[in-house]
């Protein structure tokens, strides 16, 4: 991740920088490895470490962003569901059922196909489709918090509602939404790559993981690390992801890990 | 309920059961010469099985090898031989007078009359129809039948090319069987008269064809020695791959070069690299439908990008094979083609940035670029645009989508490859791209005059000139730039005989088993 | 419960209703369907007659009506593609859809229960850790690239197993592997935890306490009670499988209804998308429906949710 963040600082090539008659030079470890491109280059001779190192920085931002507006969202419509329950409660679940009876993938690729590919789009559609958990986990923590001695006092202070799910609630389900704000961000990356693959994702010549594997899976059989590269650094990116939201789980709430 | 709504819901409970137990207790499908099925394997499917109705490679493919059409075009010395008709004679410019063999059978049992080719010819011109490539046929007016085996064709007006299409793709239909079943029927059913029959066309995953027993003696095609032939649509290159290296399938195509050259290391696969009709080119959103203020508009922005990308570059590494780079918007073996007096184009990053310069974009500007074929060869382009300071957006689109954005002018630069449907004259190149068609996104008057020009001529030399001044005009204004004729690798089994052609349609009539 | 289900459906079908809302503007935010269904030759006076004919030139609230009004009669118009029936296109791709999903599903549930259950009676063990440990891999491994890789292994090195296509059970193993991985997890841990809550339970002490054999208990009293939300989330998962096949089917060259609704994407062919979108969301809505009833049925308590 630090590496994916420092990208500009210890890339080696400009991640754009093509030369078509260097292209496919092998990785280091093989016979015809070269120290000036460690990982070798890709098919239009770019050097694929600098693109690795650059993928990844997209693929943070596209996990962070997403996970950012979905859990706005979620948040704001669990806490109104969580808080004033009775219609407010009815309408919101209503809602997160039919959000989850859309098709996840069909409608990200349909709506990236009506607007274009892009950066922007992909963060955007994500970001609006995701928010189920959020929701789902905010209602229910605010729900065990609303009857709570210092809510109720708070109430009989005179507080506004805003002022008590801010001051109050919020602060009480932060640790939650961090957890699933994990989750949700690897959530994020693994279906941006889903979208990437199938070609209605982040658009070339910009380098992210899931493109990358796309772009690699042509040379899957006799080059194989074009593939297994991007695919393992995904992989680890994900499980790192996961378990750092395992981790802080573990840490704020230890009576919830069975 | 209505009734209707019943048989319908009940008619789709019985589909889906009966596919349900299909798939339970399907065979594996028969493939190679053990089983004589030639199993070949493509990207994409035809939207429709008629060959008037789809405009894929796939559908030419299928229309070449289980239709008949009236003239056949040697593929040796490129001469037109007698095919259903048997003669045919000139009574003026406009009018074409054709025999018709006697003794040909549909593969539905119906013999092939006049009133066939009348009927087809009629029926594909009316705008009910929604022929999908109008060129092919809008050089006639009417067809009428005027002996029990003759016609005449009426154009609309003079056509030398007349022959070059009547020998590609006009196919002829079994007048009786089509106005039977229509259109739809046709599509699900189809009956030609070539050396295959098809016999079941499934949707979504490809088409089974026989070889047609009764298929007449005399055909310039020969009797096919090959008896099944099955058409699976695979879209994934990979699993094109996969399949034939675990014997799946029989024979891929355009199978990218590098995959090519390690396939070559393989036992018992056959590569053959071979140079296609195929042109690509870019081409250029002229009059700035796509953006405002399109920096497109200014030749020496489009004559910037012309010398901004390493053509040679690309065909030595990245393409290979056969291909050459274009100067002239055509094919080289085309009728009319010539790069003779047309500007050319070499690889020149500083000219180009000057040219940018004086076009008053010295940082660059962004822009769009579509594309729907090798999507490879588009992310090179736009590498060297980056390089001189363009930024452009790749729209990676299936080829009806891209061509309907150009169309509507919503793309600025499209990355274009045309195969002409294999006729080898320029009008079939750009009297789509330049004759104020939909196609066209220039519509220069002085274009189109010269390509009316050529294209109404009957003097071959007349017509070569004004396809030279059209050709040379184009390139000076860099309204296209022609990048490279396109090779493809065929990767197929080595029991196979197998010959590919530069016209781009596999002839599996003619091959055989080792 | 009668009021209970009496609720749920309603609430169904209040669902099923905004999704053909959400669908239906999916197709008229797509561009101009007069043109689009035209074809690229027809002229003005052409599409003006088509705008008529499909009745284009109405209230969006009318096409609506009649859009609904023909789908619940099953008809949702001609793909612009193939211009043939939707509803014809559907049925010949979903039972390969329908069908790896059962697969995928069956091969989720034999590994992720067994697994589920030794995690929870090995509790803390190394076992424990590598059933958590397969599960975290699970939802971390990139399912396309989880089942390249399978065809790199299983068809083109080892060649077990045929690559793509569906002419055979044999063509359904990889990738309903490669789908079912996916959905392990969750059911992994759910059996997981129901077995702990059980065999933490009353009961379930009682019966040790009379001495009966570990194993009679495991099946008999403990499994039962703990397998009982798992198939709630069972059907769940399939309708998420059916959804997320798309994919799946897109690597293994399926022609299923994810790629034709992949396919119909890329070539803009609407009608098709909007119908696929509505069958996998009326799907779905079903099988969250009957898990409802299901597990109200089976736990009274939850029926006053």
């Amino acid at each position: 991740m630090l590496a994916a963040l420092a990208a500009p600082l210890i890339a080696p090539h400009d991640p754009y920088a093509q030369d078509v008659s260097r292209r496919l030079i092998p990785p280091i470890w093989q016979a015809k490895g070269t120290w000036d491109h460690v990982l070798g280059t890709d098919k239009l001779g770019r050097d694929y470490l600098s693109r690795l190192l650059y993928g990844g920085q997209i693929s943070l931002l596209i996990g962070i962003s997403a996970a950012l507006i979905s859990g706005l969202i979620g948040t704001v419509l669990g806490l109104c569901a969580g808080y004033f329950g009775g219609w407010v409660d009815s309408v919101v679940s209503y809602i997160v059922t039919t959000r989850l009876a859309m098709p996840v993938v069909l409608v990200a690729l349909a709506m990236a196909a009506l607007v274009g590919g892009s950066l922007k789009v992909v963060v955007l559609v994500l970001g609006f489709l995701l928010w189920d958990r959020f929701a789902v986990v905010t209602r229910a923590a605010t729900q065990q918090i609303r009857n709570q001695d210092f809510v109720s006092a708070a109430r009989a202070a005179g507080l506004t509602d805003l002022r008590i799910i801010r001051q109050e609630i919020l602060p009480n389900i932060m640790n939650a939404l961090i957890v699933v704000a994990t989750l949700e961000m690897a959530h994020a990356i693994l279906l941006e790559a889903a979208l990437s693959f199938l070609g209605l994702g982040v658009q070339p010549p910009l380098p992210s993981w899931g493109l990358m594997i796309a772009e690699g899976k042509q040379y899957m059989f006799f080059q194989p690390w074009v593939i297994t590269i991007p695919g393992v650094a995904l992989l680890l990116l994900v499980l790192a992801i996961n378990l750092l939201g395992d981790g802080l789980r573990d840490i704020t709430a230890p009576e919830a890990r069975n | 309920m209505p009734l209707r709504t019943l048989t319908r819901a009940a008619t789709l409970a019985a589909t889906l059961a009966t596919s349900l137990a299909t798939l339970i207790a399907a065979h594996p499908a028969l493939a190679g010469k053990a089983d004589d099925t030639l199993v070949y394997a493509s990207d994409s499917e035809p939207e429709n099985v008629s060959p008037y109705h789809n405009s894929a490679r796939e559908g030419v493919i299928l229309a070449r090898n289980c239709w008949d059409t009236l003239l056949y075009r040697d593929p040796k010395d490129c001469t037109y031989k007698p095919f259903l008709a048997t003669a045919w004679t000139w009574t003026d410019d406009t009018t074409l007078d054709l025999t018709i063999r006697e003794g040909v059978v549909f593969h539905n049992g119906d013999p092939l009359g006049p009133e066939d080719v009348a009927f087809t010819f009629n029926y594909v011109l009316t705008p009910e129809a929604r022929t999908v490539t109008r060129q092919n046929v809008d050089w006639m007016k009417s067809v009428e039948v005027t002996g029990p085996h003759s016609v005449r064709i009426h154009l609309k007006a003079p056509f030398p090319a007349a022959l070059e299409y009547l020998a590609g793709p006009t196919p002829i239909f079994p007048a009786a069987y089509f106005k039977k079943v229509g259109l739809d029927g046709f599509a699900k059913a189809p009956v030609g008269s070539g050396p295959y029959r098809i016999t079941k066309v499934d949707s979504g995953r490809g088409v089974s064809m026989e070889r047609f027993d009764r298929y007449w003696a005399e055909s310039p095609l020969g009797k096919p020695k090959i008896g099944k032939l099955q058409f699976r649509v695979i879209p994934d290159g990979e699993s094109r791959m996969a399949e034939l290296m675990t014997g799946g399938v029989d024979w891929i195509w355009r199978v990218p070069s590098d995959q090519a050259e390690q396939l070559r290391a393989a036992p018992n696969i056959t590569v053959l690299n071979s140079e296609t009709m195929r042109v690509g080119f870019l081409q250029f959103d002229t009059l700035g439908r796509a953006k405002e203020n399109s920096p497109l508009k200014d030749v020496r922005v489009r004559q910037a990008i012309s010398y901004a990308i390493d053509r040679k570059a690309m065909v030595d590494n990245l393409v290979r094979g056969a291909s050459r780079v274009m100067n002239a918007l055509c094919f080289v073996d085309q009728f009319g083609c010539t790069d003779q007096g047309v500007t050319r184009y070499p690889y020149d990053p500083a000219k180009a940035k000057a040219l940018l310069k004086d076009a008053g974009y010295p940082n660059g500007f962004e822009i769009d670029l579509g594309a729907y074929r090798e999507r490879d060869y588009a992310e090179a382009v736009i590498g060297y645009l980056g390089a001189v300071g363009i930024k452009a957006r790749l729209n990676y689109l299936r080829y009806a989508a891209f061509r309907d954005s150009l169309r509507a002018g919503k793309t600025s630069i499209g990355y274009q490859t045309w195969g002409s449907f294999s006729v080898l004259d320029v009008s079939a190149f750009d009297g789509v791209y330049f004759r104020g068609g939909e196609e066209d996104l220039t519509k220069d008057p002085k274009v189109i005059a010269d390509l009316q020009e050529g294209d109404g001529s009957t003097d071959p030399e007349t017509r070569k000139a004004a396809y030279a001044k059209a050709l040379q005009r184009i390139a000076a204004e860099a309204y296209a730039l022609p990048m490279f004729s396109y090779s493809t690798n065929y990767a197929f089994t080595s029991d196979l005989t197998f010959t590919a052609q530069p016209d781009e349609v596999p002839r599996f009539y003619a091959a055989s088993w080792k | 419960m009668l009021a209970f289900t009496f609720r749920r459906v309603l609430v169904a079908l209040a669902v099923a209703l905004t999704v053909s809302v959400a669908s239906f503007l999916l197709l008229h935010l797509s561009g101009d369907l007069a043109t689009a269904i035209a074809g690229p030759e027809a002229t003005g006076p052409q599409i003006a007659q088509i705008r008529q004919d499909y009745g284009l030139d109405q209230p969006l609230l009318t096409q609506f009506l009649t859009w609904g009004w023909r789908a619940l009669h099953l008809d949702f118009g001609n793909s612009f593609y193939f211009r043939e029936s939707v509803i014809d296109l559907l049925a010949a791709r979903l039972p390969i859809t329908l069908y790896l999903g059962i697969i995928a599903l069956a091969v989720a549930l034999f590994v992720a229960i067994p697994l589920g259950v030794v995690a929870a009676v090995k509790r803390d063990t190394w076992i424990d850790r590598t059933a958590l440990a397969v599960s975290v891999l699970g939802q971390a491994m990139p399912s396309f690239w989880f089942g390249l890789t399978l065809i790199l292994i299983f068809s083109v090195n080892l060649r077990w197993l045929p690559v793509s296509g569906n002419a055979t059970w044999k063509n359904f193993v990889l990738p309903a592997v490669a789908l079912g991985y996916y959905a392990m997890p969750a059911v992994m841990r759910l059996t997981r935890n129901g077995m702990l809550e059980v065999l933490a339970s009353d009961y379930v002490r009682t019966a040790r306490a009379k001495g009966l054999p570990p194993r009679k208990i495991l099946v008999r009293h403990a499994l039962r009670n703990a397998v009982i939300p798992v198939i709630a989330l069972s059907a769940v998962q399939f309708g998420f499988m059916l959804g997320g096949s798309i994919v799946i089917e897109a690597v293994f060259s399926l022609q299923g209804l994810g790629q034709l609704a992949w396919e119909s994407i890329a070539r803009n062919d609407f009608p098709v998308v909007q119908a696929i979108v509505l069958v996998l969301a009326m799907i779905y809505i079903g099988l969250t429906l009957a898990a409802d009833l299901l597990n109200a049925f089976l736990d009274p308590r939850l029926r006053q949710a």
